[in-house]
C-alpha cells in the first residue's frame, strides 16, 4: 500500500486538508490571479506555512479557512460586478457609442473597505497597531510625482498629502511625538499612541524617483486600502479632540504649502471655537481680501480664526490635558518658551511638525508665515547654510540638527556645537539603538547621557571616579566634556584590575585544591621519576577550564538544539565583530588624529 | 468590348496627356507672348481640331474638375469604335456637344494652345520637319490607337510567328528583340524610374506611365473614381418639383396608425411612470454618505471573537541604527579599502547599506530606493507565510539567550570522586605509548610503546620496575585478570608473547612457569595449524605465539584462560582465541562479515563474545556455535574501539570520527545515546570496574571523563554526564592520546600518550 493511500470515499485529513495551494485556491474562487491578489492584500489574508507541505515545496499555501472566508466576502461578487460593468463599457465603446460609454462611466459600480477595516481591527489599537507600513507608505506617496505611466493620479497624491497632513497635524497637536531620527533613507518618527509605538518613515522632500523594478498596481492596491485605515484613524483621532473631520482649511495657507500650519491652527480654533465666539480680524480678513473676496472663503476664515494672535494658537484647553502622562508632559514643554524662525533653506515641512509637537513657536520665511524674521522675541533662528547674511545679537542661529538632537535626549543641548558656519554638527545618532545592548557606545552618546543627567541634577557615577570628585554636577559636565578619553582609560584600568584580581582569587582556588591532592603525594613514598613538569602542565589555564565547563553540557544537547545554539552562537560572535570592527576604526581614527 | 482593347485605349489617352502635359510645363517655362496659331493644312486642321479636342477635353478636366458622366461615357465610347468615332446617333449628339463644350474651353484655354504650339514653333529651327513627322505620328497614335490590327484575337496564335499582328496598312509588324533579365534588370537599377515602364503585349512595345496616370491606376486599384477630383458624394439635386403637385405619388390612403397615438410609447410611459411611483427611478442624485465616519466608536464590538483563523500581525521593520544617520559617527563608516572589500563579496553577503556621511541636512539626497524597499515591504505582506513563533518562557525564540538551551546537567561536585587533575607521568619510554594496561590489583601498570620496549610501573610512585625490549613496535599489552597469575600478554608485529613478570609469590611463580612451559603441544587443528603456532620465546623465557598476520589487539577472558587475538583478516581467522593452560587454539566457529576491529568477552555471561567490525557490533555465544545473538547498528563510520559495562548490559563504542556511542543492548540495537565529544578520531573508551565512570581518548590529544550511572531498574534510563576534559598531553607525529585505562579499584584513569608520556589522573 502506498504510503499516502486514501481509501476513497474517506476525506482528506491533517495538513491535506487544512492547507490548500494558491492554484487550488484560484480555481475554487474562480477568479484571476490579479484580483485574487488584491483580495488577499485588502482582506489582509496571507499564506501559511504548514508542518508539512503536501504539494511540495515550491508551493504557496492558504489555509482552507481563509480561503472560505475569502469565498464569502461581498467585495468578491463586487468586483465580478465591476468587472463585467467594465466590459459593458468596452462594448459600446467599440461600437463607438460613446454617449452610452459616458452614461455607463457616470454610474460604475464602486465599492467601500470600510467593513474590511473594522474587520481586520476590531479595536482602535488593532488599527494603530498595525499603523507603521501605512503612515510609511502614505507618506511615501505623498511626495511622488503623479504619473499617468503608472496610473498613479493627482488627486490620490493629493489625498496621500492631506491625510499624511491630518495625521501630523493630531501627533503634533497632542505632542505624542517620541523620537526623531533624520536617516539617508528620510526622516523616522516615532509616536506614541495608547501606548503603540508608532514609527513611520517620511522621505526627504525632494524629487523622488520612479523604478522600473516595482509593479505599481500591488503598491496602489495597498495603498487604497491604507488611504482608508489612516482616513478613519484620523476621524477617530479628530473626534477624541472634538473637531471636525475632515478638516476644512485656510485655502490661502494651502495655497502657500502650509497645510500643516493651516491644520494646527485648524485644530486649535475648532477646539476651542466651541466656546469662543468667531470674530473676525481686521487684520487678517483685509489680508485675504487681497487675494481673493469669495464669501465661502471669508466664512472659512472667521470659522477658524476666533483669534489671530498666533502666539495663541498652540494655546491648549486645559481640560484635554488632565490624562497626559510625565513623558507628555516632558515633550510638551521641551521647547515651551522659545521661538524658533525657519530659515528659507531648512526643511520646513518637517520642522513645523516636530517644533510644536515639543511645545515649541515655529515661523518661517514666506508668506503666510504667524511672525515675522524680524522679530525681537525670536530665541533661535535655523539656518542650513555656511553663513546667515544679518544676524541678530537676540537669538541664536543653530543648525537643525540641533533640533533633532535636542528631541532624542529630551533637553535642551548646548547649542556651541550646532552654531552656523562653525564645522560639520556633531554625529546625529539614532534613537531607537540601546547602546548597552549593542555593545559600542559613542562618544556623543555618551556626552549626551552626562548633560541629561546634569540636567536632571543627580549625579551619574562615573566608572573610575569617586563620588566625592562629583560634588558639582557643572562641574562634572565639563569634566565630561574635557577629559572624556581620560576616564575611559581609568575605567578600563579599573577593570583590568578587577579582572587580575578575579584571576588572582582563582588562582588561589586552584592552589587550594592542589594542597588537597598533594595530601596524596605525601602519602605514597617519594616518586622515583621526575614529575616537577607535571605539575604545571597539569594545570590548564583557567580559561580553557571554564570553556570546557561551559561546552560540557553542549555534548549532550541534542542535534537539532547543538545546531540552534551554534547558530546564535554565530550571531552573537557578527554582531561582537562588527562592533569590533568600529572599535578598531575608531582606534584607527584617533591615531591619524 | 475587350478589356484588353479598353485598357489600350485608356493608355493611348492617358500618354497623350502625359505629352500635353509636358509640353504645358515647357511653355511655362518660357513664358512668351502668345502668338497665332500656325495651321499647316486644313487636314492638318482638323486633325489638330481633333487632336486639341481630345486634348483640352482633357485639360479641362483637370482644370475645372467637372468630369461628368457624358464625357466619361464619351470616352469609352471613343475607345469603343476605335478609328472612327462619330457614326452612331447618340454618339454623333455627344460629340456634337462634345465639340461645343471643347470649343468654349478653347476660348479659354487659348493660351494654352497657343503657348504649345509655340514652344513647338521655337524648336522648329533644325528639327521642324522631324517634329512635324512626329507630331503627325503622334496625333495618328491617338486617332488609331492601336497600330497592332489583328483585333481582338488571342495572342498565343502569334507566339511562335516572327510577327506580332498587321500595320493598318496589312503590313507584318515584326517582333522586337526581347530584353533578356540582365538587361531589364541594369535598367531596372539605372533608371528609379523604370518601374513605371509596362509592356504592352499586344503592340509589342514599352510604354512609360506618368505619375498621374499611376496615381490615376492607383485609385482604380482601390475602386475609387479614378480621377481625383471626382465627388462620389455630391449634393443630391432634386430635379422634380413638388411644390404645385396636387396628387401624392401613392394613391393609397392614410393609415390610421398616423391618427392615433402610439401603443408602444404608452406603454413605455407606463412603464416609467410605474418605475417613476416605485421609486425605482430617481431624479435627484442620491446623497453622498460621508466617507469617512466613526468607525471604532464603541469598543464593546471587541468582545466578539472573530470565527476565521487568529490574525498574526505582521513583525515590524526594523529600526534603524546609528550607521544609518545621515551624519554618523566617523567610525561607522567603513574605510575605502573595506568598501573596495564588499565590491568583492558575493552580492548576498555584501552589506546592504553603506553608512555615508552628508555635511547639512539640505545636502541630503533623495534615497533612490525608497519606492522599491516600500514595495518590498508589501511583497512580504502579502507574499510571506506568516508563523506564530515558538515562544520559549516569555521571550521569543530569538530573543533567548543561547545559555538556556544547554541542558541542565546535575552538578559535578555531586558526581565525585572523578580523575580531574594530572598527578603522576611515568616517563621513560623512548616512543609513543600504544597501550596501556593496569594489573587487577591496581599495584602496577604496565605499558607498550612504539619503541618495543614494555615496561612495568609501580602505580603510586611512578617507579620503573622492568623493561623488555623487542625489536619491533609493541601493539598491545593486556594484563591478566587473575590476581594470582602476573602475566602480560603483548602483541609484537605477528607473535603474541605471553611474559612473566616474576610479580608475585614463589608459589605463584611456580605455577606460572609450569603454565608457560611448553612441554608436548597438543593436535591442533589442520586449519589453526596453518595460521597460529606456538612456539617458546627465547630471550625472556614465556610463550610466543605466532600468527600469519600483525596482531592488533589483545583480550583477556575474565577468567585468565582464555585470550582472543585480532588480525585484519575476514571470515574465521580474524579473530583466534588462545587457551593458556591447554595450549590450543581456536578459530571463530563462525563465519563473520567485515574486518574485526576489537572484541571483547562478557564480563558475566560466560559463552558471549563480542566482536566489533568497522561499521558494527556483534554478539556471539561461542558455546552454542551459533550466529550472531545481536546485532548492534552503530550508524559510526568506522569504529576503533570498545568497552563494556561491567554489568554487562551497556556497551560504548569509539569511532574515528571522533563520536561515541552508548549502547544499552537491552533496550535496542540502536544507541541509546551518540555523543560527539572529539574532533578527532577516538582512539580508546573505557569503563570504569566499579565507579559509575568512563572514558574516551582521542588523537586531538585530550581524554573526557563521563558519569555513566547504569541503574539496576530497568525503567530508568542510564545517566551519562560529561564531567570533565583531560589535557595536558602534547601532540606529536598527529597522534594524541592514544590509550587510556581506568585504575581497577581507584577513579584514576590512565592515559597513554604519543608524546611516550604516561600520565595519572587522580581525583
Amino acid at each position: 500500500m502506498p504510503k499516502h493511500y486514501r481509501p476513497a470515499g474517506k476525506k482528506k485529513e491533517g495538513n491535506a486538508a487544512r492547507y490548500m495551494t494558491r492554484s487550488q485556491a484560484l480555481k475554487s474562487l474562480q477568479v484571476n490571479l490579479n484580483l485574487f491578489r488584491r483580495l488577499c492584500i485588502v482582506k489582509g489574508i496571507f499564506p501559511r506555512e504548514p508542518k508539512k507541505k503536501v504539494k511540495g515545496n515550491h508551493h504557496t499555501y492558504y489555509h482552507v479557512k481563509d480561503i472560505s472566508f475569502l469565498q464569502h466576502e461581498p467585495l468578491l461578487e463586487k468586483f465580478r460586478e465591476i468587472k463585467t460593468y467594465q466590459k459593458k463599457v468596452q462594448k459600446a465603446k467599440a461600437k463607438k457609442n460613446e454617449e452610452l460609454a459616458r452614461l455607463l462611466l457616470t454610474r460604475q459600480p464602486t465599492y467601500k473597505l470600510d467593513r474590511l477595516i473594522r474587520e481586520r481591527y476590531p479595536t482602535f489599537i488593532d488599527a494603530l497597531r498595525d499603523l507603521d507600513d501605512c503612515l510609511t507608505m502614505v507618506h511615501l506617496f505623498a511626495v511622488l510625482p503623479a504619473s499617468d505611466r503608472e496610473n498613479l493620479e493627482v488627486k490620490r497624491v493629493h489625498n496621500c498629502r492631506r491625510l499624511s497632513h491630518e495625521w501630523q497635524a493630531y501627533i503634533s497637536r497632542t505632542h505624542a511625538l517620541r523620537k526623531v531620527f533624520v536617516s539617508v533613507k528620510g526622516i523616522y518618527y516615532q509616536a506614541e499612541l495608547e501606548g503603540q509605538k508608532i514609527t513611520w518613515l517620511t522621505p526627504h522632500a525632494i524629487q523622488q524617483v520612479f523604478t522600473n523594478d516595482v509593479d505599481f498596481g500591488v503598491l496602489l492596491t495597498f495603498l487604497e486600502f491604507y488611504e482608508t485605515l489612516l482616513a478613519f484613524t484620523n476621524f477617530k483621532l479628530y473626534h477624541s479632540l472634538n473637531v471636525k473631520y475632515p478638516p476644512i482649511l485656510d485655502s490661502r495657507l494651502e495655497a502657500l504649502a502650509a497645510d500643516l500650519y493651516a491644520l494646527s491652527r485648524y485644530i486649535d480654533a475648532s477646539s476651542r471655537g466651541m466656546t469662543v465666539e468667531p470674530k473676525v480680524d481686521a487684520s487678517s480678513s483685509s489680508q485675504s481680501n487681497d487675494r481673493a473676496e469669495s464669501e465661502l472663503r471669508l466664512a472659512q476664515l472667521q470659522h477658524q480664526l476666533p483669534s489671530s494672535e498666533p502666539g495663541a494658537l498652540m494655546h491648549l484647553v486645559a481640560d484635554k490635558e488632565v490624562e497626559e502622562d510625565e513623558e507628555t508632559r516632558a515633550c510638551k514643554s521641551l521647547f515651551k518658551d522659545l521661538k524658533f524662525f525657519l530659515s528659507r533653506e531648512v526643511p520646513r515641512e518637517s520642522l513645523l511638525f516636530v517644533l510644536p509637537a515639543f511645545g515649541g513657536t515655529v515661523s518661517w520665511e514666506g508668506e503666510g508665515a504667524p511672525f515675522k524674521e524680524d522679530d525681537e522675541s525670536i530665541t533661535h533662528h535655523i539656518i542650513d547654510k555656511p553663513s546667515a547674511g544679518h544676524m541678530y545679537l537676540s537669538r541664536e542661529y543653530v543648525q537643525p540638527q540641533w533640533i533633532y538632537d535636542c528631541v532624542n535626549a529630551r533637553i535642551i543641548l548646548p547649542t556651541e556645537k550646532y552654531l552656523v558656519g562653525s564645522r560639520i554638527p556633531p554625529p546625529h545618532l539614532s534613537p531607537f539603538v540601546d547602546n548597552e545592548a549593542e555593545g559600542y557606545v559613542p562618544d556623543y552618546a555618551e556626552t549626551i547621557k552626562r548633560l541629561q543627567a546634569a540636567a536632571r541634577n543627580d549625579v551619574l557615577p562615573l566608572p573610575g571616579v569617586g563620588k566625592e570628585d562629583l560634588e558639582d554636577p557643572q562641574n562634572l559636565l565639563y569634566a565630561g566634556f574635557m577629559s572624556r578619553t581620560e576616564e575611559i582609560e581609568a575605567a578600563e584600568n579599573k577593570k583590568t584590575m578587577a579582572e587580575r584580581e578575579k584571576q588572582y582569587h582563582e588562582e588561589l582556588k586552584k592552589e587550594l585544591k592542589k594542597e588537597v591532592t598533594g595530601s596524596v603525594v605525601d602519602d605514597v613514598a617519594a616518586p622515583v621519576v621526575e614529575e616537577g613538569e607535571g605539575e604545571e602542565s597539569s594545570v590548564p589555564d583557567a580559561a580553557q577550564i571554564a570553556q570546557d565547563t561551559a561546552d560540557m553540557p553542549t555534548l549532550m544537547m541534542s542535534r537539532k538544539k547543538r545546531k540552534l545554539y551554534d547558530a546564535m552562537k554565530i550571531g552573537q560572535k557578527k554582531k561582537s565583530e562588527s562592533v569590533e570592527r568600529i572599535k578598531q576604526r575608531k582606534k584607527n581614527l584617533k591615531a591619524d588624529q | 468590348m475587350t478589356k484588353k482593347k479598353s485598357e489600350a485605349a485608356n493608355e493611348d489617352q492617358t500618354r497623350d496627356t502625359k505629352k500635353k502635359s509636358v509640353s504645358a510645363v515647357k511653355s511655362s517655362q518660357k513664358e512668351k507672348p502668345v502668338l497665332a496659331k500656325q495651321v499647316k493644312s486644313s487636314k492638318e486642321e482638323e486633325d489638330l481640331l481633333l487632336d486639341s479636342a481630345t486634348d483640352s477635353d482633357y485639360d479641362g478636366d483637370s482644370l475645372s474638375g467637372s468630369l461628368n458622366s457624358d464625357d466619361f461615357d464619351s470616352d469609352v465610347f471613343d475607345s469603343e469604335d476605335d478609328a472612327s468615332q462619330k457614326e452612331t446617333e447618340g454618339g454623333d449628339k455627344d460629340s456634337s456637344e462634345d465639340e461645343l463644350e471643347l470649343h468654349g474651353n478653347e476660348d479659354s484655354d487659348d493660351d494654352d494652345e497657343g503657348e504649345q504650339v509655340d514652344s513647338e514653333n521655337d524648336e522648329e529651327d533644325g528639327s521642324d520637319e522631324e517634329r512635324e513627322v512626329a507630331e503627325e505620328s503622334d496625333s495618328s497614335e491617338d486617332e488609331v490607337a492601336p497600330r497592332n490590327t489583328v483585333g481582338d484575337v488571342p495572342l498565343e496564335w502569334y507566339k511562335d510567328e516572327k510577327h506580332i499582328g498587321y500595320d493598318i496598312t496589312g503590313k507584318k509588324i515584326t517582333k522586337k528583340e526581347k530584353q533578356d533579365k540582365l538587361d531589364s534588370f541594369l535598367a531596372n537599377m539605372d533608371d528609379s524610374k523604370n518601374w513605371r515602364k509596362i509592356y504592352d503585349e499586344y503592340n509589342d512595345e514599352e510604354v512609360e506611365l506618368t505619375k498621374e496616370e499611376s496615381k490615376l491606376i492607383r485609385r482604380m486599384l482601390k475602386g475609387e473614381a479614378p480621377h481625383a477630383d471626382f465627388d462620389p458624394y455630391a449634393p443630391y439635386v432634386d430635379w422634380f418639383k413638388w411644390d404645385d403637385a396636387i396628387h401624392p405619388l401613392s394613391s393609397a390612403p392614410e393609415p390610421k396608425r398616423r391618427f392615433i397615438p402610439s401603443k408602444w410609447e404608452a406603454k413605455k410611459v407606463v412603464k416609467y411612470v410605474r418605475a417613476i411611483r416605485k421609486g425605482l427611478i430617481k431624479f435627484d442624485k442620491p446623497e453622498e454618505e460621508p466617507n469617512v465616519y466613526l468607525l471604532w466608536g464603541d469598543d464593546s464590538a471587541s468582545d466578539q471573537k472573530s470565527k476565521h483563523l487568529t490574525y498574526i500581525p505582521p513583525p515590524k521593520l526594523k529600526l534603524p541604527g546609528h550607521e544609518e544617520s545621515y551624519n554618523p559617527s566617523l567610525e561607522y563608516i567603513p574605510t575605502e579599502e573595506e568598501k573596495a572589500a564588499y565590491e568583492l563579496m558575493y552580492e548576498e553577503d555584501r552589506p546592504k547599506f553603506i553608512p555615508k556621511r552628508f555635511t547639512s541636512l539640505r545636502s541630503i539626497p533623495a534615497y533612490e530606493n525608497a519606492l522599491k524597499e516600500s514595495f518590498d515591504r508589501c511583497l512580504d505582506l502579502y507574499l510571506c507565510p506568516r508563523v506564530r513563533k515558538k515562544r520559549v518562557g516569555a521571550h521569543s525564540i530569538i530573543n533567548i539567550d543561547p545559555e538556556s538551551l544547554k541542558p541542565k546537567l546535575p552538578s559535578r561536585k555531586d558526581l565525585r570522586p572523578y580523575p580531574n587533575s594530572c598527578y603522576l607521568e611515568y616517563k621513560g619510554h623512548t616512543g609513543a605509548v600504544t597501550s596501556v594496561s593496569p594489573d587487577c590489583s591496581g599495584q602496577w601498570i604496565a605499558s607498550g610503546s612504539a619503541d618495543g620496549s614494555v615496561r612495568i610501573w609501580e602505580v603510586e610512585t611512578g617507579r620503573c620496575l622492568k623493561v623488555w625490549q623487542f625489536k619491533e613496535a609493541v601493539k598491545c599489552v593486556a594484563w591478566n585478570p587473575l590476581p594470582d597469575f602476573p602475566i602480560l600478554a603483548v602483541a609484537i608485529g605477528q607473535d603474541l608473547v605471553i611474559l612473566n613478570t616474576e610479580l608475585g609469590t614463589d608459589e605463584e611463580q611456580q605455577k606460572i612457569e609450569e603454565l608457560l612451559r611448553l612441554g608436548t603441544l597438543p593436535e591442533q587443528d589442520e586449519a589453526v595449524a596453518a595460521i597460529v603456532s606456538w612456539l617458546p620465546d627465547e630471550t625472556y623465557g614465556g610463550i610466543k605465539i605466532k600468527h600469519f598476520k600483525n596482531i592488533s589487539y589483545v583480550d583477556w577472558h575474565p577468567r585468565g584462560d582464555y585470550l582472543s587475538a585480532v588480525m585484519s583478516a575476514g571470515e574465521t581467522r580474524g579473530v583466534v582465541i588462545h587457551q593458556l593452560s591447554m595450549h590450543k587454539t581456536q578459530r571463530l566457529p563462525i563465519k563473520m562479515r567485515g574486518l574485526p576491529v576489537c572484541t571483547l568477552f562478557h564480563p558475566t555471561h560466560r559463552g558471549m563474545f563480542i566482536i566489533a567490525t568497522k561499521k558494527n557490533v556483534r554478539v556471539f555465544n561461542l558455546q552454542k556455535r551459533e550466529l550472531a545473538i545481536k546485532k548492534l547498528e552503530t550508524g559510526l563510520r568506522e569504529i576503533s574501539s570498545m568497552a563494556i559495562h561491567p554489568g554487562g548490559d551497556n556497551l560504548i563504542v569509539g569511532s574515528k570520527e571522533g563520536k561515541m556511542c552508548w549502547f544499552d543492548m537491552d533496550l535496542s540495537s540502536k544507541p541509546y545515546k551518540t555523543l560527539k565529544n572529539h574532533p578527532k578520531d577516538i582512539t580508546n573508551v573505557a569503563f570504569h570496574r566499579s565507579y559509575p565512570l568512563f572514558a574516551s581518548c582521542s588523537e586531538d590529544s585530550t581524554a573526557y571523563v563521563f558519569h555513566g550511572k547504569v541503574y539496576s531498574d530497568l525503567n530508568e534510563n542510564p545517566l551519562i554526564v560529561p564531567l570533565e576534559i583531560l589535557r595536558g598531553h602534547s601532540t606529536s607525529s598527529n597522534r594524541g592520546v592514544l590509550d587510556c585505562k581506568f585504575h581497577p579499584r581507584q577513579p584514576w584513569l590512565f592515559t597513554a600518550g604519543a608524546d611516550s608520556v604516561i600520565k595519572l589522573y587522580c581525583h
